[in-house]
């Protein structure tokens, strides 16, 4: 390793002296300047308020309608305002709101004014009621209190608190959910704040871009994404996940590959393959029997002798061709080739995962490392020297834990990407030789960088006079600079030369950053003047729950049993959780 | 749970129309929550003439939940088990509304006979031979209505055991009571004659 200015002299020389200098100073924003602030963000339970009144906003606005239709719009079309202007703009707004079940009533016909008689009849009871006792929804439909009190209860506890619809046959209006929340509130309080917390937490449910944090204990938090859904973030709990699929941070594996992958190493299917392949149990004590040798005559070690071909005990004279006493007629070829290819495949899989897993292991091995390296620092920064700045250290560490991260999991991906298991027939054998050795070329390039550069950040260079440590610091500098590169061709070379060259290709990689996985930021909650000037009374924090605004949010609690939850990522995670990048605390 | 009160009305009101609608419902026991509902064959249907017995039972949530309710009577229908006698219908699932009613429902039901919708079969047998061969599910459903839904087909089975008895094949005496109509006479004379 000492001559590490090899097949990386490229890298080194044209890379300018200016951004070398720039990775010495923490707070540079070096090769990362195109990246604006991080526009994922994470909703907690005090934010979603805001974050979800924000979108409501801009649709009453636009519509000039009550917030309460403005959210049975956002419902419909599952928070996706972009989508439900298309919809105005191409329908109109008679549709929009039609096909949403919402019924703008003319501001003389509000009110409880039900008819001019001081009784009527309700339909669903079948009873003849004083009106004040009835309520007319904005579809002009009218029942007694009671029915809709029932009807709206049936509906909450089917879970179907967002689109509770009118009760009359065939009317698509749903319900006012100020109307539901005061009528629900006067017999079951507790069954209101649910209906509430269904509304707020639609804005997670309901959204294509808006998901739960898959952390296990919960914490309690949703992440926003703002036009990309494959992306990694990082919860501001400090779980890193892939939004797309909820499970640990994977690129540039698909999620498709990784649930593949996960599966595959858990089932260890190829390992009981193996003993299938190559062993068979012994028709006596029934252990299963290793081959060893070419010979199809095999013998146990209880004593009992068996033909390897159907498994039938034998007599135990035998020559190449024949075993005593036992002819079988099994047609040996046929066999031998399965084993062969059970044999390949199995082989093929160790190779892929061995290195997976050697790159994770010296993850984890690093990430303690880490520690030992910063003494060094510190140490070094003590000592009477000219050299003062040792971000490169914290800086190389980074870029250690960043390279790796992306090597570990290329190696899963290189499994299938060239694997007949979900790419069968859409290359030619010529095709997939060509590009698996222009991948492997960059791989294995990567992969000896990186490992140069852990070499060098274990060196005791608190030990070492300025001379050696200038020495390492170029080298660790311009390391970090070559394995940086090195990843971005990678991501590039499968996008554009790998996956993207596919036919219908649904294999979606969330793009490399440099900077490692973004991690979210809060959601800033304006308690702006407009929100308390509205006329509206319909926020579910205004409406018949007053004095209750600070009310906590029991949010992913398990107590109400009926909290949806599809969102949420089925597995736990159990610290499964690596933390692959350089921790915040660094 | 159950609106009993309701269903007392929705009784009493069933049997003031029961000429025009031909449609009836009763209580199995004094227990209101399971009934009994008839409804005529649609005319001009092959179900013409037959009349369906309805198994009835209500949720604790009726009006506000759908009753639950399937055919007694065996039918040949796209949409109705000739096995189990569920029904694929809408409105007893998620478009019922609580305005519906039990005779609203049933008409619905009858509805159905009159217009079956192959497209979303519960009986996928059925729904096959609809739209393959139309005139064979015209005859197997006029066939089943002769047999099970008539009174004077109530005894179809003991039909058939006693021309078997004569030592005519199982199959070949349904075949033949199919073809007539559910005859019994009819029926032996053909067998006889052929
Ligand atoms: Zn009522
Ligand atoms: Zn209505
Ligand atoms: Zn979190
Ligand atoms: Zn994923
Ligand atoms: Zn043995
Ligand atoms: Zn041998
Ligand atoms: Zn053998």
């Amino acid at each position: 390793m000492e001559d590490c200015a090899s097949s990386d002299e490229d890298y080194y020389y044209s890379s300018d002296r200016e951004s070398l200098d720039g990775l010495e100073n923490e707070d540079s924003d070096f090769q990362w300047a195109s990246s604006r602030g991080p526009s994922t963000k994470v909703i907690t339970k005090e934010s979603l308020l805001a974050a979800q009144r924000e979108d409501l906003r801009r649709v009453m606005e636009m519509l000039s309608i009550r917030e309460h239709h403005a959210r049975t719009l956002l419902i419909h079309y599952r928070w996706d305002v972009e989508k439900l202007l298309a919809v105005l703009v191409e329908k109109g707004k008679t549709d929009l709101f039609a096909e949403a079940g919402v019924s703008v009533v003319e501001s003389e016909d509000t009110g409880m004014a039900v008819s001019s008689s001081s009784t009527a009849m309700c339909e669903i009871c079948i009873e003849e009621l004083p009106t004040d006792k009835m309520t007319k929804m904005d579809c002009g439909h009218v029942f007694c209190n009671d029915c809709w009190t029932e009807h709206f209860i049936v509906k909450i506890n089917e879970g179907q608190s967002r689109r509770i619809r009118c009760m009359a046959h065939k009317c698509n209006a749903i319900c006012d959910e100020a109307v539901v929340r005061n009528l629900v509130g006067i017999k079951h309080p507790d069954l209101a704040e649910k209906f509430d917390r269904f509304l707020l937490e639609s804005y997670i449910e309901d959204n294509r871009m808006v998901k739960w944090c898959p952390s296990t204990p919960h914490c309690g938090n949703a992440i926003r994404v703002e036009d990309d859904e494959f992306c990694e973030v990082e919860c501001s709990c400090g779980a890193q996940f892939c939004f797309s699929c909820l499970s640990e941070a994977h690129s540039p594996c698909s999620c498709i590959m990784w649930e593949h992958w996960t599966k595959k190493c858990r089932d260890e299917s190829e390992t009981v393959n193996w003993i299938t392949v190559h062993t068979k149990p012994c028709p006596k004590c029934h252990k299963p029997v290793e081959k060893n040798g070419g010979c199809n005559l095999v013998s146990c070690i209880c004593g009992q002798a068996f033909c390897w071909l159907c498994g039938g005990a034998t007599g135990r004279d035998h020559t190449w061709s024949r075993i005593a006493g036992h002819s079988c007629g099994r047609y040996k070829e046929d066999r031998e080739k399965k084993t062969e290819r059970a044999k390949r495949d199995l082989y093929r899989y160790m190779h892929y995962h061995n290195r997976y897993k050697a790159h994770t292991d010296s993850f984890k091995l690093e990430s303690k490392l880490k520690e030992t390296i910063l003494e060094k620092v510190s140490i070094s920064e003590e000592r009477e020297s000219r050299l003062r700045d040792f971000s490169w250290v914290t800086n190389g560490l980074y870029r250690l834990f960043r390279s790796r991260r992306v090597l570990s999991y290329s190696y899963p991906f290189a499994f299938y990407m060239f694997g007949d298991e979900i790419f069968k027939d859409e290359m030619t054998n010529e095709e997939r030789d060509i590009k698996q050795h222009l991948f492997e070329d960059q791989q294995q390039q990567l992969e000896a960088n990186v490992e140069k550069l852990s070499k060098f950040l274990e060196e005791p260079f608190d030990q070492y006079a300025d001379d050696k440590v200038m020495e390492i610091r170029m080298q660790v500098i311009n390391l970090s600079v070559i394995t940086d590169t090195l990843c971005k061709k990678m991501y590039e070379c499968i996008e554009n030369d790998l996956l993207g060259s596919l036919q219908g290709n649904t294999h979606n990689i969330a793009p490399y950053k440099s900077k490692g996985i973004e991690k979210a930021s809060e959601l800033a909650v304006c308690r702006n003047s407009k929100a308390s000037t509205t006329t509206d009374k319909c926020l579910p924090s205004d409406c018949g729950t007053s004095g209750k605004r600070d009310r906590p949010f029991s949010f992913g609690s398990s107590d109400d049993g009926g909290c949806p939850s599809q969102k949420r990522a089925k597995e736990s995670y159990g610290g499964g959780f690596f933390d692959l990048n350089l921790p915040a605390e660094l | 749970m159950i609106d009993f009160a309701r269903v007392q009305k929705e009784l009493q009101e069933c049997s003031k129309e029961i000429d025009t609608s031909g449609i009836r419902v009763s209580p199995k026991s004094d227990n209101l929550a399971r009934l009994t509902g008839i409804i005529p064959g649609p005319l001009g249907t092959p179900y013409e003439g037959g009349s369906f017995e309805i198994d009835i039972t209500l949720p604790d949530g009726y009006p506000f939940e759908p009753p639950k309710m399937k055919f007694v009577t065996k039918v040949w229908h796209p949409n109705i088990s000739s096995q189990s006698g569920a029904i694929c219908l809408d409105i007893l699932k998620d478009q019922w509304s609580p305005a519906l009613t039990l005779k609203t429902a049933l008409l619905s039901v009858q509805a159905l006979l009159s217009a079956p919708e192959p497209d979303d079969p519960q009986d996928a047998v059925v729904a096959q031979q609809y739209l393959r061969e139309y005139q064979t599910f015209v005859g197997t459903a006029r066939y089943w209505t002769e047999s099970f839904a008539k009174a004077s087909s109530l005894g179809v089975e003991e039909k058939v055991q006693r021309l078997v008895e004569m030592g005519f094949a199982d199959s070949l005496v349904r075949s033949t009571l199919e073809a007539v109509g559910g005859d019994e006479n009819l029926a032996l004379e053909k067998l006889l004659s052929s």
